[in-house]
């Protein structure tokens, strides 16, 4: 039998996070998925749903500026955190990372895309001098069936000699 | 503001607490009926794929201060069970004392799961890439047993998992690794983890193998560990062919006699993707190679007759 004491510890309140700059309260199940959250719940369908066991990528977003699959991500988790999303990145206008993949045929169906972006952002964030090694390893939990990849490092290369340019 | 209440009654429940010892408190109270959950990555992956079902409680491990992190001493480093992958592989002091391990975890998943995914969660696993480095690198795992802290040789634990599951309620909270200098009498260290996969990245294992150990001034083989695993495989030692290396120069003779050591030795689980022969030769060739690689190219010479015990 759990005490009252312990019983404080239970999760039923609402979780309070914050989405793309904007504080949200969500009335959720604490197991409910960060996917299912963003795309059913909030209608932010720029996030992917594919494989949904952490291993394409599609559904890839930032937690407190750290790629992580939103498939793997419990409400619970999201407690307290900076979440932001690919519609996040283009609130006043596109991203330069967009624009590079854009420019340089990082994409062919685009389905991948969004996710490819978050990944690139939070590496950029951390590392803005990759080696390609670096964005391979940073790429490595992204798939993309249609483009081989060749424009898609392409388009990060761009993106760090963008960033460099301007800085 | 989402709403979803029915779903929310028919929810597991989620419980934070406070510290190690309530949540074994927690795990003792609901039983089977409730799991440790740190990262959640591997546990989310099993209930998606249907291999297991969502418990009714989860008790979240990720609230308990104290447990993330990593400290170096004077002579070990300190891991926080619940580090994530990703901090662990890129924190200097692993990098420095144990480039192996750095190794290990940048061959687990993806970098967003290892930002999600936890130390203690990997080992925990059973089947963790990172173990059979714990095993070669005389770790030391610290386990919150409700009464009081135990400690237990990362060898030995994975050594008993080969007959019995560890208890349930028992908690990592903790990964020690030695700091090994390199001294007068052992001038030069060497140690080494490799993974085999059907694909370069972001793929299960087939086989894991991890080998540390030591080189007198003499140039003979000391304090040699090797441990192989990968896959639904419990990563264990292999004590015939550590015991071969013992005190010897390695040659082309007792090379043959480790690779067939290790062949003997590593009892792999196969699956429909590789043979248990593919897998023990693999790793008996990733071991030979890094004796290779650390003693220099062998003689042809037979063994070192002082050597032989």
């Amino acid at each position: 039998m759990i005490n009252r004491s312990l019983a404080e510890r239970r999760s039923d309140k609402v979780i309070e996070c914050d989405i793309n700059g904007q504080p949200i309260s969500l009335d959720v199940p604490p197991t409910r998925r960060l996917l299912t959250i963003l795309r059913d719940d909030l209608q932010m369908t720029g996030t992917k749903v594919s494989c949904e066991i952490g291993r394409c990528g599609a559904c890839m977003v930032l937690v407190d500026g750290q790629q992580v699959n939103s498939c793997l991500t419990m409400a619970y988790q999201c407690e307290g955190k900076k979440i932001t999303t690919i519609e996040g990145l283009s609130q006043a206008e596109i991203d330069p990372i967009q624009q590079c993949f854009l420019e340089e045929g990082g994409y062919q169906c685009g389905y991948c895309t969004p996710g490819m972006i978050i990944s690139v952002k939070a590496l950029l964030s951390h590392n803005p001098e990759p080696s390609t090694e670096d964005i391979e390893e940073a790429l490595s939990g992204n798939l993309c069936r249609c483009t081989g990849y060749g424009g898609i490092v392409r388009s990060v290369q761009k993106a760090v000699q963008l960033r460099r340019d301007s800085s | 503001m989402a709403s979803g209440q029915e779903d929310k009654m028919m929810s597991p429940s989620v419980w934070h607490p406070r510290d190690a010892t309530e949540a074994w408190t927690f795990k003792k109270l609901l039983d089977a009926d409730a799991i440790y959950v740190a990262g959640g990555t591997l546990l989310r992956t099993q209930w998606e794929a249907g291999i297991a079902t969502m418990p009714k409680h989860l008790i979240d491990l990720s609230s308990i201060p104290g447990l993330k992190g990593i400290v170096k001493e004077e002579h070990s480093i300190t891991i926080g069970a619940l580090t994530p992958l990703g901090d662990c592989r890129k924190d200097p002091h692993v990098i420095r004392h144990y480039p192996m391990l750095a190794d290990a975890i940048r061959s687990i998943a993806a970098s967003s799961v290892r930002n999600l995914a936890t130390v203690g969660g990997n080992i925990a696993s059973r089947v963790g890439d990172s173990l059979p480095v714990f095993i070669v690198s005389q770790a030391e795992f610290e386990w919150n047993t409700g009464l009081s802290p135990m400690t237990e040789d990362a060898s030995q634990w994975a050594e008993r998992l080969q007959e019995q599951l560890p208890k349930a309620s028992h908690l990592l909270t903790r990964v020690h690794l030695p700091i090994i200098e390199e001294t007068e009498l052992v001038p030069k260290r060497f140690g080494a983890f490799h993974k085999v996969g059907r694909r370069e990245a972001f793929t299960q294992s087939l086989v894991t193998v991890a080998i540390s150990g030591g080189i007198k001034a003499d140039g003979k083989l000391a304090e040699i560990r090797i441990a192989a695993g990968g896959g639904q495989t419990i990563p264990h030692r292999l004590p015939a062919a550590e015991k071969l290396l013992k005190g010897q120069i390695p040659n082309r003779e007792l090379l043959g006699e480790v690779h067939q050591a290790v062949m003997n030795g590593y009892r792999p689980k196969s699956d429909p993707f590789a043979t248990d022969e593919y897998r023990k030769k693999a790793a008996a060739n990733l071991i030979v190679m890094e004796l290779w690689k650390a003693c220099g190219e062998p003689s042809g010479a037979g063994r070192e007759q002082d050597g032989v015990k």
